[in-house]
């Protein structure tokens, strides 16, 4: 019986570390998101197409931690978000060879942070995605459980996975709308809000 | 076209939410495909396809000594 106790105690334990690991990659996602916004908005720096569909595989990413809070955990959820990251990485790494010549037309837009503009970074989050989620699967991995926990089992988690689930829709919201206004129904341009003359 | 893209995602994030987790997902693969096909047509050009000539790169020597 104390076994037993023992091994519910440890069970529970892994799963809160997983839900852990799954709502910190969701808020530092969603401040990534924050932050790209905050630098088109506040400073006018109008996302290229390829940021965009950054933007947008950041999102997918957040769609495989969500449903792990709101449908339960599973590693189909896991290889959702595995497969933006990659979106994620593919996108970057050529939006980055795009611009490391700079000529006419082609060079990196936007400030740089720390040196390093949007496409570098977005390497840099891509891998370090996918990084963080090999060493999860290679410490938790192994734990063939995990999916019978729900997160609503620990409620320090499930709430503030559900509020930053809502704030990631709504920054997905303002893009779609953003989107629309910058590219209307054509390509998109940097040079400003397409409609809004 | 960036607009589908980007309202297939908001729809797989709320239904998926919402309403139902399969129907979230449809749209979220539809997002998917959608973007993965716009990026392609950003990065294609009609002189170079998907080739980047920029990139200068040159077979070296085999008789060049080699590092390390």
């Amino acid at each position: 019986m104390t076994d037993l106790a023992a091994a519910g105690r440890s069970y529970r334990a892994l799963a809160f570390l997983n839900y852990l690991f799954l709502l910190l990659a969701m808020v530092v996602i969603a401040g990534i998101l924050t932050t790209a916004m905050t630098l088109q908005y506040a400073w006018g720096e109008l996302p290229c197409p390829l940021c965009l569909l950054e933007r947008l595989a950041l999102f997918g990413i957040c769609f495989g931690l969500m449903q792990s809070f709101r449908s339960g955990f599973s590693y189909q959820n896991t290889g959702i978000s595995l497969l933006f990251a990659i979106l994620l990485l593919v996108i970057s790494v050529r939006q980055t060879l795009l611009d490391i010549y700079p000529r006419p037309g082609h060079e990196y837009i936007g400030s740089a942070v720390l040196g390093l503009h949007m496409p570098v970074w977005s390497i840099i989050i891509a891998v370090a995605v996918l990084t963080a989620y090999a060493l999860k699967l290679a410490v938790l991995g192994a734990d063939r459980d995990l999916e019978e926990v729900q997160a609503s089992a620990f409620p320090a988690l499930s709430k503030p996975a559900g509020i930053v689930s809502l704030y990631v829709m709504a920054l997905c919201l303002i893009n779609v709308v953003s989107v629309i206004l910058q590219c209307g129904l054509s390509e998109c341009h940097t040079f400003g809000y397409r409609l809004l003359g | 076209m960036m607009v589908p893209v980007f309202v297939t995602m908001l729809l797989g994030l709320g239904l998926g939410w919402f309403v139902r987790r399969w129907l979230g997902l449809a749209f979220v693969a539809l997002s998917f495909v959608l973007a993965l096909g716009q990026f392609l047509f950003e990065v294609y050009s009609p002189e170079h396809g998907f080739s980047m000539p920029w990139i200068q790169t040159q077979v070296e020597s085999a008789t060049a000594p080699m590092g390390g």
